[in-house]
């Protein structure tokens, strides 16, 4: 497990605060038979652990977004070393080096779910996976649950200029109804090639 | 405030939904010093039920066992 860089001091402070005002109310019962007590122990008992429930539940959902948390499952290892090929033809590795996805959710911002409750579903599948890991039998190889949906690689290329050259443009129709896929062979058909890693330089970044 | 003695099984009730929240926040803050997903789970189902099952605690203990106030007409 890695520890947080960053970690959100005051959601720490408000849980601090929170078991310290519910403490204070389980030691001293007797001050809920006044009306201040009462009003505190509404804050403590239920306002309180609810707002830093959601606030930790929002905090967590974001984290997980990260590659880092993609990547702190053992199993994913090669995934996440694939990211670092240098070879222009890895398409994740060219989206992951040159930043055309956010380094550091560059897992989740091409599998998530570019749809209504996308994320949502991201997450699920995200449960799933842990149930895998740790209870059921993971995958091997490890492979989506579906075959790639253009409308991820679309959500982001469609419109822009360097994508909309000829041969894209002529086969658009057959790109937005997923009955051409864009990792297909011939076309992008180079994503995570985690067999073959060590046939290549690893590049990173010197920052 | 005019603290006046608790109704005894009020102060239980209060206790029991205290120590679960308590530590069902704890598990919340420990969860959140990591990145990973188990400590994902371990906030939403861990610290997140004892969190629920506090507050409902609390709550069944307003309705059920607070003293009805008297000078509501």
């Amino acid at each position: 497990m890695s520890l947080v860089p960053q970690p959100a001091v005051f959601l720490y402070l408000l849980i601090i605060v929170t078991c310290v005002v519910l403490a204070f109310i389980v030691a001293r019962p007797a001050i809920t038979a006044s009306r201040e007590g009462k009003m505190l122990a509404f804050v403590g008992f239920l306002v309180l652990p609810v707002f830093c429930g959601f606030w930790g539940g929002t905090e967590h959902f974001e984290r997980s977004k990260q590659t880092s948390f993609c990547l702190s499952c053992h199993i994913m290892e090669p995934w996440g070393r694939s990211l670092h090929v240098d070879d222009p033809a890895h398409i994740a590795a060219a989206h992951f080096q040159n930043h055309r996805v956010p380094p550091d959710e560059a897992c989740y911002t091409c599998h998530t779910d570019y749809a209504m409750y996308g994320t949502m579903r991201t997450k699920l599948h995200g449960l799933r996976h842990v149930y895998m890991y740790y209870i059921g039998k993971p995958m091997n190889p490890i492979h989506l649950y579906s075959p790639y949906n253009n409308r991820e690689c679309l959500h982001c290329h469609l419109g822009s200029r360097s994508f909309e050259d000829p041969t894209h443009v002529a086969m658009m129709d057959d790109l937005k109804s997923n009955n051409l896929s864009c990792i297909s062979a011939g076309c992008h058909d180079t994503v995570h090639k985690v067999d073959t890693l060590a046939q290549f330089k690893s590049w990173s970044s010197q920052q | 405030m005019n603290p006046a003695p608790a109704n005894p099984k009020m102060a239980r009730a209060l206790r029991v939904s205290g120590l679960l929240l308590v530590i069902g926040l704890l598990i919340e803050l420990i969860s959140l010093h990591f990145n990973h997903p188990l400590s994902f789970l371990g906030f939403m189902f861990v610290g997140g039920g004892l969190i629920v099952l506090g507050v409902l605690v609390y709550l069944w203990a307003l309705v059920s066992l607070a003293p009805s106030d008297s000078s509501t007409p």
